[in-house]
């Protein structure tokens, strides 16, 4: 990272007895896509509208472009703000929209140079032909562009947003994030982007942040939290691993696959062991196999194209799943109520544990 | 066939309304059709004729019937609407907008405010005549102490509307704006105000129409010239002819031709607001 464009330092967030935001810290660079991942509630988007100004942290400072922000209203931060909802204007045209900010912000432009810039932002967004729709007039995608387009006009070093592909299909979900991200590497401007799904936050963020019950609980790229998640709650969010209380003592965890040694275990605050779906394997019940054993039987499965998911119950009534990509050969194929075995290398396992190091 | 019964039962429910509503106004009408200069206000209609009418504009040659002394009055009257319409809305409008966030006392306020159209009327306009005369000294016209129990009576009624508008109203597209530089102050002239005009309108023909026909409080507030409820009151304790009901029909077309206005330019609004709806079903 080279120079930081914002910083936040220990902003706390409260409404009434809840916690929205726990003594949050992070920095952005310039030209930087980043990414918050976190269960609803999470305060993900109390973190945005802190950032925009929308809301007034308790404590704590807020510092762009090396100036403090924390008491400087919205309009005055030039900080772009794409919402859930779009919140386009819809008494206006698509162009009045995009080239709303030019004419009444603080720094009114010509309206040749207004006319100018609206119509190169909706050439950049794709929508060419649409400038003189009403904004009810287009698609969900299209107004996604719009809003987009609107506050890239006045060209922000910094935009925020908030869950902006929510609103949208899946199908378009999928085009909207390439093109997000390949309208930002041409503008070379710094966005922070708030989502629910890991999936969207592991393909869209140069950096994910993870936040949890208002505080920033891991940072780092995006393989970096995959391969190591550094909480049993962060391995959770990330929805790829499945995860088995137990006990870790002196190098071995104790589980209900029985007792493994578990090297290179991480200290959290509980005892938790990872293993990513696509790492599990399933074989007869009484094979012999080394470590790990686990009793479950198979309940159902799931088609996803690439993969095939299939899911199992555990004696204590845990689901655990397993995925076999399709490119690796012919999947396995079930029975209903199947008994199996399930095991996995246990080198590639994460554990978390209170004893660790 | 329980159905059925409660079906009739509601039917004769909306006749007997609509008959009590419009009965009045019917037979007004009728009546106002009354031969002239001897007709008078009641059955049988001696001869169909449009003489009460051609009386109001002063094209009848004179008789023994006075023509109304509703001039003025009218003028009066409609400037006094327009003014406690413009204000009302004003405060209703303003005083919406800031209760729009939480504010110590804001519940006190808020029954202060409603208090205005809870408090019996006649109290009201004895209490401002009281107030005038003996305390602050100043007289009583339609102007001042009349219209400040106008604007008291009407503004809860504008406040209320706002209020239920304002409810509604999703803040994101106004944080749109300010995210975009736009100052709060631009911000509500360019998207809150044009969001929310067709409520503005509202509380427009509410604050207008309900000062139009004040009584009890401009009787006592509003000094010597009369406004135009009064002035028809004071007729009646002469002697009723049927030039008051042609003028009744007149104002009453006044009426629907302002609410039909208003419903032209709410339909339209809305018809917006409905296509808008169906677009986001299809995205």
């Amino acid at each position: 990272m080279e120079t930081a464009v914002f910083r936040l330092e220990g902003v706390t967030k409260r409404y009434g007895d809840l916690v929205a935001l726990d003594n949050a810290t992070m920095e952005a660079g310039s030209n930087e896509y980043i990414s918050f991942l976190g269960p609803s509630g999470s305060g993900k988007t109390t973190l945005l509208r802190v950032i925009a100004g929308f809301e007034a942290p308790e404590t704590g400072r807020v510092i762009f472009e090396g100036r403090d922000i924390t008491n400087l209203p919205a309009h005055e931060r030039g900080i772009g703000f794409v919402f859930q909802n779009f919140a386009l204007f819809p008494h206006l045209s698509v162009i009045a929209n995009v080239g709303f900010g030019l004419r009444y912000g603080k720094s009114p432009q010509p309206e040749a140079e207004i006319d100018r810039r609206a119509h190169e932002m909706i050439d950049l967004v794709g929508l060419k032909g649409l400038e003189d729709r009403g904004v009810d007039q287009i698609s969900g995608g299209q107004r996604q562009r719009v809003a987009l387009a609107r506050t890239l006009a006045m060209q922000p070093r910094l935009v925020l947003l908030d869950e902006p592909l929510g609103a949208l299909d899946a199908n378009l979900r999928g085009r909207m994030r390439t093109e997000l991200r390949a309208i930002r590497e041409r503008l070379g401007v710094t966005f922070l982007h708030v989502t629910g799904s890991e999936n969207e936050a592991l393909a869209m963020g140069d950096r994910v942040v993870v936040l949890d019950r208002g505080r920033i609980i891991q940072t780092g790229r995006a393989t970096e939290i995959y391969d190591s998640p550094n909480s049993p709650d962060v391995a959770h969010f990330l929805n790829r691993f499945n995860l088995f209380d137990g006990t870790f003592r002196a190098g071995y965890f104790e589980g209900p696959f029985g007792r493994i040694p578990a090297p290179g275990a991480r200290r959290a605050d509980r005892d938790v062991y990872a293993i990513r779906y696509d790492r599990m394997r399933a074989v007869a019940p009484g094979s012999a196999v080394q470590g790990p054993a686990l009793k479950a039987t198979w309940i159902a499965s799931e088609y996803l194209g690439s993969a095939i998911v299939n899911f199992f119950e555990t004696d204590g009534g845990r689901v655990v799943e397993m995925e076999q990509h399709l490119s690796l050969g012919a999947p396995q194929t079930f029975e209903p109520r199947q008994d199996c075995l399930l095991t996995w290398n246990p080198e590639q396992a994460i554990v978390f544990g209170r004893e660790a190091a | 066939m329980e159905q059925r019964f409660l079906k009739s039962v509601l039917g004769v429910y909306v006749a007997a309304f609509v008959i009590f509503l419009y009965g009045p106004f019917i037979v007004l009408t009728i009546l106002s059709f009354q031969q002239g200069p001897d007709g008078g206000p009641q059955f049988p209609i001696i001869e169909w004729s449009t003489y009460w009418y051609q009386q109001l504009f002063g094209l009848t040659p004179p008789s023994r019937i006075a023509p109304l002394p509703f001039g003025d009055a009218l003028i009066r009257s409609l400037i006094l609407s327009m003014m406690t319409m413009v204000v009302s809305t004003v405060l209703g409008v303003m005083s919406a907008q800031a209760f729009r966030r939480k504010f110590k006392g804001s519940s006190v306020v808020f029954y202060l405010i409603v208090l205005g159209m809870m408090v019996p009327g006649v109290l009201t306009g004895l209490g401002t005549s009281l107030l005038a005369n003996n305390v602050i000294g100043i007289e009583r016209h339609w102007y001042t102490t009349a219209f400040a129990t106008h604007v008291s009576y009407t503004f809860p009624f504008a406040f209320l509307v706002m209020l239920a508008i304002l409810n509604r109203f999703d803040a994101s597209v106004e944080e749109a704006a300010w995210s975009l530089g736009v100052d709060p102050w631009t911000t509500f002239r360019k998207i809150t105000f044009p969001l929310i005009f067709p409520g503005v309108l509202s509380a427009m023909l509410f604050a207008f129409t309900l000062s139009l026909d004040e009584f009890p409080r401009t009787l006592f507030a509003s000094g010597r010239d009369q406004t135009l409820p009064l002035a028809i009151y004071g007729t009646f304790s002469v002697e009723i002819h049927p030039n008051i009901f042609a003028f009744g029909v007149l104002t009453t077309l006044f009426s629907f031709a302002l609410l039909s206005v208003y419903g032209i330019l709410m339909g339209l609004s809305v018809r917006r607001a409905r296509r808008q709806a169906m677009q986001e079903d299809i995205a």
